[in-house]
């Protein structure tokens, strides 16, 4: 018992060295403006460009100002169609005046309908000029989605027929007026959230390497070890602060999420998965600093590590990316989720065990 | 020519004896593991959204199609129960051919998704029958043409008065010049582009396939989409990797001889402290170019004429300023920090600084011309085939090469023992790199404003990413506040060292003679680059602009005058109180800008 404690004071006092010098360098504050550039960085991309490319999301307001010359007849279909979208349409009989008008920036794009009646046997092109570089190409091009999508229909209610024993699968959803994309939804709850509290975790893993070779090149490690510390002590006290800190940020982040009107739910099994993945990814980085002792040889095999994982965890459901998700949306069950977390807690204590093993095996002479 | 190479050749025999043959096979190990599970990723469609909604449904028939799509979980319900689906935790219900949403957005995203799910499928059953003209009969030829871009410029200059008037002239002005002369055809517009219509159902997949990493031209129209800006950073990531790491083993290289004092030996040795630096960092950019010709090969492939050749070495030439930012920035940040730790904290907050500074307008490629001021986007553009001006080039390297250079020469200044081996504040550094440039004959406050014009200019460029988040007229004004600081550190840093260090009398008239060079330095600079970036976008609409000369005595006025208000707090109260005096600095400039945009922002 008294052993043990000694050995718990000893972690702490090494912890407390650490957590001292992050504060004094002040570099502890970069880590996390490296966070908020990363965050932000991330919702400028959610609402900026999710937006942009979603027209459901984008009002009326920028197709104001914008429109499109067709060439075509009255009857055309399409032209019919155009009509009834939000684009504003200019009818024009042949493509001469239509492309002046173009050069002049009266109207900004051409659509060129297909003549070929409907019921036809030969494939109907739609010739769309749009003006290069401009950001207008990409507006015009998202509205004219949908009603080059209900031509398309249009022209596949009377040709599939001719198709033997097709029958179209009608599916009729009832929506219920909440306006979401699944786009949008899915770039917050998969990619965001999970991006932003793993983040913490990830460089923590950096950082331990840095805590422990740090030692060994400055040769300040041949002092610790002459003070009553044993090496395994020395490393908890690193291991601990590192982890420390993840759940930290991480309840930060989801904090500042849910501010800004992201409710997420079973925050707290959130942050246990969070601090388990930290505690794996910071004891896989101090095995590695342990054995190669060499700054940029371990960061290079943590940065492999780290990528392995990353590409591994698209391939099962539950992952901790994936388990995040589910977790912060509710889409797993109790059962499920307990499940998972005792794996991933068993990971990490195998792991504990490989890390003394190691540490001890290798310094057997301290 | 002998002093830098030695050290050279020393610093690559060394860095190669750091990996034992444990450490490289384990290495290759990993890579191989990375490889691999990247393949297997890449087959499962590379998402993370598995099983994130659930659907509940009486309708067996149509598990295949909501198993084909991973999002979905799968549960079966009875007529009985379904009414009751939420109580199940399901997202929706499918009764016959209706589906019942939740009031959640969770529900709303569900149903969003299914209707995709619905559509991909029957693009799958249709595409099974062979038979293109009645299953896809409506196809979508997309062409990008040329015409006079009409430019606004929503600058202070441009805000003041030329707003409503610019419009209507410039439109009147361009007017049928270079227009082209009869009748216009669909062959004329489509002159240079061949796209012939599919033929077979076979068609259909290649011209999926192809559309991931070309610009998509010709598609039905479920498959039309807007171009695609995500293949940009996927070329970013590709490229900028290995940089990452390789400039990781660079600043650890400089770090170690910092604390393990080697450097101090190399220091002793009768070579400049520039040969050391040259010798030090050639091998590496050597090798991670090599590299970058490697990945070039793989995806332009082996050359087969001089066209593709040459844009293989264009692709190389645009990476070029990449790679020595990336370098410059960790040799300059692994000579001002103190530890690993800190080493560690500054190259990936510069790493993530540059990439926001690649990514970000890379992705806006083909959309808008904005999109080259970086690289990755000349990259992006050389990839799909077409070809680069040596202007285009210049604009969006040139800040780069500019700011690497700069980072190397004032790097290299400091270069020596007592900057490297001491624990010296950061602060101090800059400094004594400031000092020495200032001492030199050619240095002067005036071109040290002009060199700091491109940090500058990223700065702001990563500021108006950063305060996106902000509500609209909150951002503006926390951006107009923070821009105009960025501007007052960088026109009085000069002049804090010159009176911190006394290499000139502390006077109230040297205060306001640096205040004037300083001052005019930045505002020679900022115009310089102003000429330089819109160049490539809008040469006629702008030129009117540019040629306003009243207008351009104001912001003269205002740099110098601001500059003065540093300088002066300095001479009055002592360099200590160098932040009060950038604030106050900072306030008169904001205020001028607050004050040109008020319409903007107020109106």
């Amino acid at each position: 018992m008294a052993k043990r404690a000694r050995y718990c004071k000893k972690v702490r006092s090494i912890a407390k060295k650490e957590v001292g010098e992050l504060m004094r360098e002040k570099t502890f504050m970069l880590s996390v403006l490296i966070q908020l550039f990363i965050a932000s960085f991330s919702t400028f991309l959610v609402i900026g460009l999710t937006s942009f490319y979603d027209p459901t999301i984008m009002g009326d307001i920028e197709m104001q100002g914008i429109s499109v010359a067709v060439v075509g007849t009255e009857e055309n279909e399409l032209y019919k169609l155009l009509q009834e979208s939000k684009i504003n349409t200019r009818l024009y009989s042949d493509l001469t005046p239509a492309y002046g008008d173009f050069y002049e920036h009266k109207v900004d794009a051409i659509v060129i309908a297909p003549p070929g009646p409907p019921e036809g046997t030969d494939i109907l092109n739609v010739d769309i000029y749009l003006p290069k570089s401009e950001i207008k190409a990409t507006l015009i091009s998202l509205q004219l989605k949908e009603p080059l999508e209900k031509f398309e229909q249009h022209v596949r209610d009377i040709r599939t027929q001719r198709l033997p024993g097709y029958s179209p699968l009608e599916i009729n959803i009832n929506k219920r007026g909440i306006k979401t994309s699944s786009t949008y939804f899915e770039f917050i709850f998969v990619a965001l959230l999970p991006l932003l509290v793993f983040t913490p975790a990830f460089i923590s893993g950096g950082l331990v390497i840095d805590f422990i070779t740090e030692e060994f090149e400055r040769k300040t490690m041949e002092l610790l070890l002459v003070t009553p510390a044993s090496m395994l002590e020395i490393v908890s006290g690193k291991v601990l602060v590192a982890v420390a800190i993840v759940p930290l940020q991480a309840l930060a982040w989801m904090l500042l999420l849910s501010m800004n009107g992201i409710s997420i739910m079973n925050f707290f099994t959130i942050l246990l998965v969070v601090t388990l993945i930290g505690l794996i990814l910071v004891l896989t980085s101090s095995i590695i600093s342990a054995i190669f002792r060499e700054r940029g040889v371990a960061q290079l095999l943590y940065s492999m590590v780290l990528i392995f994982l990353f590409m591994a965890s698209y391939l099962f459901t539950n992952s901790p990316l994936n388990l995040v998700t589910r977790l912060s949306i509710d889409s797993i069950g109790a059962s499920e989720s307990a499940l998972w977390v005792g794996l991933y807690t068993l990971v990490a204590l195998a792991l504990c065990m490989l890390t003394v093993a190691t540490v001890k095996n290798t310094y057997k002479n301290n | 020519m002998s002093g830098w190479f030695t050290i050279a050749k020393w610093e690559f025999f060394r860095s190669k004896l750091k990996f034992d043959s444990r450490s490289a096979i384990l290495l290759t190990l990993t890579l191989a593991l990375v490889i691999a599970a990247s393949f297997a990723a890449a087959q499962t469609q590379m998402s993370m959204n598995q099983k994130i909604y659930t659907a509940a449904s009486t309708e067996p028939a149509l598990r295949p199609i909501l198993e084909s799509d991973q999002r979905f979980s799968y549960l079966p319900v009875t007529i009985y129960d379904a009414t009751q689906f939420y109580m199940y935790g399901a997202d929706f219900v499918i009764i016959g051919n209706n589906v019942y949403l939740g009031d959640n957005p969770k529900s709303a995203a569900a149903g969003s998704a299914l209707e995709n799910t619905v559509k991909e499928y029957r693009e799958i059953v249709l595409t099974s029958y062979d038979d293109i003209n009645n299953s896809h009969p409506v196809w979508v030829t997309v062409h990008d043409i040329e015409r006079p871009q009409n430019f606004q410029l929503l600058s202070a200059q441009g805000a003041a008065g030329s707003l409503d008037t610019g419009r209507d002239s410039g439109s009147n002005e361009r007017s049928h010049q270079g227009y082209p002369k009869g009748e216009i055809t669909t062959e004329y517009l489509n002159a240079g582009s061949s796209f012939t219509l599919p033929q077979d159902i076979s068609d259909l997949d290649d011209y999926k396939a192809r559309s991931f990493f070309q610009k998509q031209t010709l598609s039905t129209p479920s498959f039309f989409s807007p171009p695609i800006p995500f293949t940009a950073i996927l070329y970013a990531f590709l490229f900028i990797f290995p940089i990452y790491f390789i400039s990781q083993f660079y600043s650890t290289s400089i770090m170690d001889e910092r604390t393990n004092k080697k450097g101090e030996l190399i220091l002793a040795a009768p070579l400049s402290s520039r040969d050391i630096v040259i010798g030090k960092t050639l091998p590496y950019i050597l090798v991670t170019l090599l590299i970058q010709a490697v990945i070039t090969l793989y995806i332009m492939g082996i050359p087969a004429d001089i066209r593709t050749a040459q844009s293989s070495l264009l692709i190389l030439a645009a990476i070029l300023p990449v790679v020595l930012l990336f370098f410059a920035l960790s040799f300059f940040g692994a000579i001002l920090s103190r530890s690993f730790k800190e080493l560690t904290f500054t190259s990936v907050f510069l790493s993530v600084m540059i990439s926001g500074y690649l990514f970000f307008p890379a992705m806006f490629t083909n959309i808008h011309a904005i999109s080259s001021i970086s690289p990755i986007t000349l990259i992006v553009r050389l990839i799909e085939g077409e070809t680069l001006l040596i202007g285009t080039y210049l604009f969006s390297t040139l800040p780069f090469y500019f700011v690497a250079f700069s980072a190397f020469l004032f790097g290299t200044y400091i270069y020596r023992e007592e900057d490297l081996f001491t624990q010296k504040a950061v602060s101090e550094k800059i400094t004594d790199c400031l000092e020495i440039f200032l001492l030199n004959p050619y240095g002067s406050v005036f071109l040290l404003s002009i060199i700091f014009i491109p940090f500058v200019y990223m700065t702001q460029l990563m500021l108006i990413v950063m305060l996106f988040n902000l509500p609209a007229p909150h951002s503006v004004i926390v951006m107009i506040a923070l821009s105009a600081m960025a501007e007052e550190l960088v026109k009085s840093a000069g002049i804090y060292t010159i009176f911190k260090r006394k290499l000139q009398l502390v006077t109230m008239r040297n205060a306001f003679r640096l205040a004037v060079l300083s001052g005019t330095g930045f505002f020679v600079g900022e115009k310089a680059v102003a000429v330089l970036t819109l160049a490539p976008i809008a040469s006629s609409a702008f030129g009117a602009v540019m040629t306003m000369g009243t207008l351009l005595l104001i912001p003269l006025l205002l740099h110098i005058s601001t500059a003065a208000v540093s300088s002066i707090v300095m001479y009055r109260f002592g360099t200590r109180r160098y932040l009060l005096s950038v604030i106050l600095a900072t306030v008169v400039h904001s205020a001028y800008n607050l004050f040109i945009l008020r319409g903007v922002l107020f109106g």
